[in-house]
């Protein structure tokens, strides 16, 4: 038995009397890298870890179900979809759980508190001023820091505990002069010219490069991940990140392989794994949670799309995961197991998801995982998920 | 800072180049500005009554549908519902940038954030927030906050936000009846949209527009209010299509709050909660709207909301860091003229820790671009403003929860967003026509030590104007007001 579950065997075992000498649970894992990656607007979980194997499932989705050739099977139920096709290596390599019929603990089709709840990480859409990520951080009290990288500020990282952002520029970019003379302005403020220097560090750390090189447009997936993991591998610098991409509300024409939502979950795949190699060492102790507001319709609707559903997948991805599994307690695509008739029934709160994960990742306490997702729902299996 | 200049920058919106000097009495000028009656604004013509009106009425008649026409139309219809938001953005901003009394728009927009509804959370908001700030705001800034937060509660844009449009009494009649059909079926076991009581509003009028989250209700007490407001809903949206036979423009409902379908504020007794209902200890008999309205103004007169909303104006005037005393003092003019906003308005003028040098806020991004405008003597803005603003992180009407945006340094002053001030302060000084503003001048609407290096930049010749433009709005001292 490794230290690890020894110490989360006496955390939950009830073993109240024992008390590990003077080492708090926070310390226990090395530098722990957290990101968590919100891909806003409902993507269809079905179309990307694709259950090939439910007997329903060519029927249910009929123009839009994959033909099992083409896709990366992960059990007899389960396949990653073409655009998927780059986490194989995750699969083989032990650093990928898919999670399936996972929603939020809250039935609405609405992205505004869809995503309010998820971000939040409570079970309605109005109560929360702060996001669970920024409760994490408040728990980890100063051990760790926090960093948005989007355009604007995502409500998980909202609240007390102050957190950086940055964003790739979409203003045009500014001459070296300017900001040198700006810097000599700021440097009369005692207030704010540690965070103008930090801008401009960060600013030279990630550099044009990354935009130029990815050839993508400014703010598309890989290279924004690049400069995710630029600043996340630094030794002294934010290792808890929140990102975001949108582009997934597939309405209409959502497509097959090759298809417009096929070839986004191809760019969500190939920005992971530029993630992963740009993290470099520091992917050992680095754990990615992928998560959407919810699913969509099992059936297709009449502009070859689908509309907002209920449950969906996600993804944990990282060496801290035990052994890659597709994880979902499955309730089947037949009629009658459908939720309100249209959609996958949900059977996992993203947040018990979320506990294991970052219980993998920090190897936090209970009443520390308390904090961040109150009242949340637990459950063994998905902590078995994780080393 | 220079008195001219936290009266110009602190209490107004940003001062002009070569205004400063004029200002040779702040406090004066500050109280000038409370005469001239309530801040008025006319609606711009995309988004007069009847405009709104009818594109929520199209809105609602391309009704759900999934072939591609219905898709089509429904998609035209949300634009146009944006484009009357855009329209109303426009108009606010303008005014802004534009006013004689700077201070009392400063004032609206706080009002306006203390009783946000958001854009963001439902389409149908879009096309009522301008006219929200316009009808159920600005009236009352110079008024009695009763009488706002009143208007605010039966303004169809909060009634939308935050669902009480939807709540049924659990006992009333339409909820025996089956209620409104249009309510999204329960899901079974966890929690979801269910027919019957919405306590969304109640709870955000306690929590963040009256006593404050530590202001000693409970869950009860949401509840029973919850109860009491049960039956304010909107009328003239239930049936869409009869607008074409309706009689043009907006009715005041009369005081029982009966609405003929026409748009507006509407009391349904049918949905609402029969019984006496007790808040905060006080037995409210049944008596239909007059309840709430009665439930209401009693909230605005607990000490609690005098101090919660206290602490919110001082820290807005005075610093992130409200001093004590200032917020007694406030608390008290409050309470003691029952919410007479003019008085309190006054009161904030006479804030002496509103004067000292450490008084200063920093810029919320709306406050930065304000300045910004007014520092380049813009007269309008332009389309783009509210991408930008949404770049900056502060869209207009668009909070992410009701407790609004936040004033405070550690909200807004991160690393990220000072770059983003830099590269848009250079931006925007390159489109305007650069002859309207000299860079010499514009340095008098900050407060710069003699030896800043800000002088000698500004005497630079060899610095491209439109950076010597962009240095004084991206530079620290602009952040400050």
């Amino acid at each position: 038995m490794n230290r690890r579950s020894f110490v989360r065997q006496m955390c939950w075992g009830g073993l109240a009397t024992f008390a590990l000498p003077g080492i708090s649970f926070a310390q226990v894992k090395g530098n722990g890298r957290f990101v968590f990656v919100l891909l806003r607007g409902g993507f269809d979980g079905l179309a990307a870890v694709v259950p090939y194997g439910d007997g329903s499932y060519q029927s249910l989705r009929g123009g839009f179900a994959f033909e099992e050739s083409e896709l990366f099977p992960l059990n007899d139920l389960f396949g990653l979809a073409p655009g998927l096709s780059p986490m194989r290596e995750l699969w083989q390599a032990h650093e990928l759980v898919t999670l399936h019929s996972m929603a939020i603990p809250y039935r609405t089709r609405s992205h505004f508190d869809g995503q309010a709840i998820l971000e939040t990480g409570i079970d309605r859409p109005i109560g929360s001023s702060d996001g669970w990520l920024n409760r994490l951080l408040q728990v980890m009290a100063g051990r760790r820091s926090g960093i948005a990288i989007a355009a604007g500020m995502p409500r998980s990282l909202t609240g007390s505990f102050e957190v950086q952002t940055w964003s790739p520029t979409q203003l045009g970019a500014v001459d070296d002069a300017y900001l040198q003379r700006l810097g000599t302005l700021y440097r009369s403020d005692k207030a704010l010219y540690g965070r103008f220097e930090a801008a401009v560090q960060q600013q030279d750390l990630i550099g044009e490069e990354p935009m130029a090189r990815g050839g993508a447009r400014r703010g598309g997936i890989t290279p924004l991940m690049q400069a995710a993991a630029k600043i996340l591998r630094q030794d002294d610098g934010p290792n808890i990140a929140a990102v975001e991409f949108s582009g997934w509300d597939t309405h209409a024409n959502q497509g097959l392989a090759g298809g417009a939502l096929d070839r986004l979950l191809g760019q969500l795949a190939e920005g992971l794994m530029a993630f992963r190699t740009d993290m470099g060492p520091a992917w050992a102790n680095t754990t990615v949670v992928v998560m959407t507001e919810f699913g969509r319709t099992a059936r297709p609707n009449g502009t070859r799309g689908t509309d907002h559903g209920t449950a969906g997948a996600g993804f944990i991805i990282g060496p801290r995961v035990a052994r890659s599994a597709a994880f979902a307690d499955w309730p089947g695509l037949a009629d009658r197991s459908l939720f309100e008739g249209r959609d996958l029934t949900p059977t996992l709160d993203v947040r018990a998801a979320l506990k294991a994960a970052i219980a993998g990742t920090f190897d936090l306490s209970r009443p520390q995982l308390d904090r961040v997702f109150p009242n949340a729902p637990e459950i063994r299996g998905l902590y078995d998920l994780m080393g | 800072m220079a008195p001219a200049l936290r009266a110009l920058n602190g209490f107004g919106l940003g001062a002009r180049p070569g205004e400063r000097r004029r200002v040779s009495d702040p406090r004066a000028w500050l109280r000038a500005q409370l005469h001239g009656g309530p801040p008025l604004l006319r609606a711009p013509v995309e988004a007069t009554p009847d405009a709104i009106d009818e594109a929520i009425g199209v809105f609602r008649a391309a009704g759900q549908g999934t072939d591609q026409q219905r898709r089509e139309a429904r998609q035209q219809a949300r634009r146009r519902l944006v484009g009357i938001a855009a329209a109303e953005s426009r108009a606010a901003l303008t005014e802004r940038i534009t006013t004689a009394r700077p201070f009392i728009e400063r004032l609206v927009a706080f009002w306006s954030n203390h009783l946000c509804v958001s854009i963001g959370a439902k389409i149908l908001v879009a096309p009522l927030a301008g006219s929200y700030e316009r009808e159920a705001i600005r009236p009352h800034v110079l008024g009695r906050f009763a009488d706002m937060v009143l208007a605010s509660a039966k303004h169809p844009a909060m009634l939308v936000y935050l669902d009480n449009l939807q709540s049924i009494g659990p006992n009333s009649r339409g909820a025996r009846a089956g209620g409104r059909g249009r309510q999204p079926t329960p899901s079974p076991g966890s929690g979801g949209p269910r027919r019957g009581l919405n306590e969304n509003y109640a709870r955000e009028l306690l929590e963040w527009h009256t006593l404050g989250v530590n202001g000693g209700y409970t869950q009860q007490d949401v509840q029973e209010l919850a109860r009491m407001l049960t039956g304010w809903t909107v009328g003239g949206l239930a049936r869409p299509g009869r607008r074409a036979q309706a009689p043009r423009g907006r009715r005041q409902p009369g005081a029982a709050g009966r609405n003929d379908g026409e748009f507006g504020f509407a009391f349904e007794e049918r949905l609402h909660e029969p019984g006496t209902k007790t808040v905060l200890g006080v037995k409210y008999a049944e008596s239909g709207v007059a309840e709430g309205e009665r439930a209401i103004r009693d909230l605005c007169r607990q000490p609690s909301t005098a101090r919660f909303v206290a602490t919110k104006l001082v820290a807005h005037f005075t610093g992130d860091a409200p001093p004590a005393p200032a917020v007694d003092r406030i608390a008290k003019v409050f309470q003691a003229s029952d919410g007479d906003l003019h008085a309190v308005s006054a009161a904030l003028i006479d804030l002496p820790e509103a004067w000292i040098d450490s008084a200063r806020k920093f810029r919320t991004p709306q406050d930065w671009l304000v300045a910004m405008l007014r520092a380049f003597n813009a007269t309008e803005v332009s389309d783009t403003v509210t991408a930008v603003l949404r770049q900056l992180r502060h869209p207009l009407w668009s909070p992410s929860s009701p407790k609004g945006f936040s004033d405070a340094t550690t909200d807004w002053a991160d690393p990220d967003s000072l770059l983003n001030r830099a590269e848009l302060a250079r931006t925007v000084a390159r489109r305007l026509r650069v002859a309207r503003v000299n860079a010499r001048d514009l340095i008098d609407v900050i407060d710069v030590a003699a030896g800043d290096p800000l002088h000698t930049f500004l005497a630079d010749g060899s610095i491209p104007v439109d950076e010597r433009l962009a240095l004084v709005v991206a530079g620290p001292a602009f952040q400050w007001r």
